[in-house]
């Protein structure tokens, strides 16, 4: 049984270390958020256009950025 | 004894108010099957957990001779004390006294058990004093049981009185100047007029002037707990959704130790939602922690007394009002009894 303090974590969200390509993902899409706007379709244009595509090397489309971010967010 | 009605209102208002609930521990720090050895408001708790999930909170003595539960024996519906295996209900009742079989003890509630509840991945308990052993309504924060709302609890540890991280919160105008430095505080001015605006459950404490730049409006909810909620404007960078909100309690520990739970939360559905869990897992968690380590170094460092020699202005009339709130009921708590 465990009982130490202080209880100090910074991570208490995360199912695992993000993977080099999720951390690349979301600094892009920060970037894209903040230059491009919040729709859906910028943000897919965004991330192409800075050819930061999905993990299959395809370009994103509004279905597989939706479908992604359901699996990353889940 | 436990959460005596004769303690002082000095004690009291230094260990934390009774006859409400107060958060203890994220409920994931005990484990089906396990057990945990906690302190809240002062006094030794052990937190229970059957294997099917069901959640007792007992106070952390032997009735035997006293020695602490939380160093026995897990009988997966009983804890038995390491000392002379005495067994011990859930519910606080002995089961059995295996040195002395038929023991008087045996079938008496001879331990102090609290209800529980768990909220949003939180466990809330009921610390009744010996006046008021039912458990008073208890109504979650509604952002916490809103289904178009998702959170993430942050839990940290803090070697500050509890009334301080509680103080922090009703006090906005420190955002615009510890938090300076930080991803969602920056903005917005570093003046301000405040007023205070009841509720029936509370009240806010709020900037007069601005609104959704920096941390400019509080409210405090008694809702058979104490929270307050609060709302952040994020930058662009966090993506569609508007700003972030904070439900946040504070468990009293002891006098110098308590308890934070702040819950992020965000008002999103479909992708947005999913991209802002994304983003908070990824990148945002450690920015939020930063800001929140800010807060913990200026109130672990604040002195002893610094509520004491104070020269308050009115910035600080949400935390004046919350003080004399908290004195006035630590004061009737402590005569409850006579």
């Amino acid at each position: 049984m465990t009982d130490t303090w202080p209880y100090l974590d910074v991570h208490q969200s995360r199912t695992h270390e993000p993977t080099p390509y999720e951390y690349k993902l979301a600094a892009t899409l920060e970037e894209v958020y903040t230059r491009e706007g919040h729709e859906l379709a910028d943000v897919v244009r965004g991330l192409n256009a800075r050819q930061v595509h999905a993990s299959d090397g395809s370009p994103w489309t509004e279905e597989s950025f939706r479908a992604e971010m359901n699996r990353l967010g889940a | 004894m436990t959460l005596s009605s004769s303690a002082t209102a000095d004690h009291i208002y230094a260990t934390g108010l009774r006859n409400q609930w107060h958060p203890v521990v994220p409920s994931h720090f005990v484990a089906p099957g396990g057990m945990r050895k906690v302190t809240a408001l002062g006094e030794q708790w052990l937190l229970f957990r059957r294997s099917d999930g069901a959640l007792s909170m007992l106070a952390d003595r032997c009735p035997h001779r006293g020695a602490p539960l939380s160093l026995g024996k897990h009988l997966g519906d009983r804890v038995a004390c390491w000392y002379h295996g005495v067994e011990v209900e859930p519910d606080g009742t002995v089961s059995s006294v295996p040195g002395l079989p038929g023991c008087s003890l045996e079938g008496k509630k001879l331990v102090t058990s609290l209800p529980v509840r768990e909220v949003a991945g939180a466990i809330l308990a009921y610390f009744g004093d010996e006046e008021h052993p039912e458990p008073a309504e208890l109504t979650p924060p509604e952002p916490l049981t809103d289904p178009d709302v998702d959170a993430f609890l942050c839990y940290a540890e803090w070697n500050s009185p509890w009334r301080y991280a509680v103080e922090n919160l009703l006090d906005p105008m420190h955002g615009a100047f510890l938090h300076h430095d930080s991803h969602t505080m920056f903005d917005g001015d570093t003046t301000a007029k405040f007023r205070i605006r009841e509720t029936a459950r509370g009240y806010f404490f709020e900037k007069t002037d601005q609104r959704g730049v920096n941390f400019d409006w509080v409210e405090l909810c008694r809702t058979g707990v104490d929270w307050v909620d609060l709302s952040i404007p994020y930058p662009p960078s966090a993506g569609p959704g508007g700003p972030f909100g904070i439900v946040g309690m504070v468990c009293p520990v002891d006098e110098r130790r308590s308890g934070v739970f702040f819950w992020r939360y965000r008002r999103v559905e479909d992708w947005q939602r999913a991209s802002w869990r994304f983003l908070y897992r990824t990148l945002i968690e450690q920015r939020h922690w930063d800001v929140l380590e800010q807060d913990r170094v200026m109130l672990e460092a604040m002195p002893a007394d610094a509520d004491q020699r104070e020269n308050l202005y009115q910035h600080d009339l949400g935390v004046v009002r919350l003080r004399r709130l908290y004195r006035a009921e630590a004061e009737t708590q402590s005569t409850a009894g006579a």
